[in-house]
């Protein structure tokens, strides 16, 4: 028996009786998402197991997102913006109750007071945000544990395809990378991930956030030779109306390429005042935006 | 400290040089650890000076540089770079900027007139540049 045949028989267990299906993407089973006891979407109480060697794909190298650190490409506004792009935002399908939060944020960007949480070179990225950063990549991949790993930051994402299980409930706590679990469809590495700290963290810099609800199931494949495709499928009963379908891909770097250590605080001059600011030291030390910020 | 900017026909006299409004350029490819709220995107000013440390460090590399302004005074700039992980993807070192050197350099200058700005680009004595020049 081939894995692929396995994935294939595990993923067609994987769906949950009675759960509300979503579209089948580009001829893959994609996991329903709703189901009962995993927002999530995929039975995690009946993963495969690990995938055998030879099956997996291969995703060596360096990697680099493929377009700039605006989450959601296909609904930002004005199209092609970046996170400098003044009034640039995006519109996930979000809740009367989040609009207002994201209206909220975007006002504060327009005043130069909503820092980037990693300005501050002290917590994680946070999932999903761990998709979207700027400098480089690696994706490292066994049967029983995938990696993500970004040079900036540096942030870890740890895939677990060896059969377990979320914690239960009662045993999760908050973390800012969630607890991802999953399996291999074929050359698709299919995951879950729950128990996301969403809040102080931000999904870019036009203000957009989730809620500490969030789940989010992921398919991450390669595409092409040299392109890596992450379809996120993100629910969040607080901050979301629907499923959000979110797109990343990722371009390989030519051979050779070397990822380098990232340590934030070892020369960190763009400081964050308690007004929100973010502003810059010359050379002394001394704010060279004044010394409040402001 | 604000800093008056003297316009020139030329920049290859030691001071600040020519001055450029409105350039219309691509969004700041630096600011990966931070938004670049104190810096105005859409100016490019163009500085000639001697480096006096280049700062090799995450999450920003600095080119500390020396320009004399148009009082004569020394001004000691502050140019914000992107991560050396990325820089050296890009081919640079930490000798590109070696102490002592003097070069040419445009900026995305501070909104404030402070003697600091983003990185655009530069160019060298032997003609060689770096980045967008």
């Amino acid at each position: 028996m081939t894995r692929g045949t396995v994935a294939r028989r595990g993923a067609a267990t994987l769906l949950k009786r009675g759960a509300i299906g979503l579209a089948v993407v580009a001829g893959l089973m994609t996991p329903a998402i709703g189901a009962a006891e995993d927002a999530s979407g995929i039975d995690t109480a009946h993963l495969p197991g690990p995938a055998k060697w030879q099956d997996l794909p291969d995703w060596s190298g360096v990697w680099r997102e493929t377009r700039n650190t605006i989450f959601d490409h296909a609904t930002v506004q004005p199209p092609g913006a970046s996170s400098g792009t003044p009034g640039a935002r995006e519109f996930p399908p979000l809740t009367e109750k989040w609009e207002k939060v994201y209206a909220h944020n975007r006002e504060l960007v327009s005043k130069g007071q909503f820092p980037d949480p990693i300005t501050m070179c002290g917590v994680p990225a946070g999932f999903p945000r761990v998709f979207n950063l700027p400098d480089v990549y690696e994706f490292v991949v066994r049967p029983e544990e995938s990696w993500l790993l970004s040079e900036n930051g540096p942030n870890v994402m740890r895939i677990y395809t060896d059969g377990r299980d979320d914690p239960a409930k009662e045993d999760r706590w908050l973390t800012y990378t969630g607890d991802s679990v999953g399996y291999w469809d074929g050359d698709t590495l299919v995951f879950s991930t729950v128990a996301v700290k969403n809040e102080g963290t931000i999904l870019d810099r036009t203000g957009l956030t989730l809620s500490d609800e969030m789940t989010s199931v992921t398919r991450m494949r390669k595409i092409a030779d040299d392109l890596i495709e992450a379809e996120l499928i993100i629910t969040d009963p607080i901050a979301l109306t629907e499923p959000w379908h979110v797109t990343v891909q990722f371009e390989r770097l030519p051979d050779g390429a070397r990822v380098y250590d990232y340590a934030c605080a070892e020369n960190n001059r763009n400081p964050v005042t308690d007004s929100g600011h973010t502003i810059t030291l010359g050379p002394d030390g001394k704010p060279l935006d004044g010394s409040s910020g402001e | 400290m604000k800093l008056a900017f003297r316009l020139r026909r030329t920049g290859l006299a030691a001071g600040v040089a020519v001055a450029m409004a409105g350039w219309a350029l691509a969004p700041v490819p630096v600011a990966a650890h931070h938004s670049a709220n104190s810096f105005d995107s859409t100016k490019v000013i163009e500085l000639e000076g001697t480096v006096k440390e280049f700062q090799w460090t995450n999450p920003h590399t600095w080119i500390q540089l020396y320009v004399v302004d148009e009082n004569g005074a020394n001004v000691e700039w502050s140019i914000e770079g992107g991560s050396p992980g990325t820089l050296s993807r890009a081919g640079w070192r930490p000798s590109t900027f070696k102490s002592g050197t003097m070069v040419r350099i445009k900026v995305h200058p501070m909104k404030n007139g402070e003697a600091a700005g983003i990185f655009v680009g530069a160019q060298f004595p032997d003609g060689s540049s770096l980045g967008r020049w």
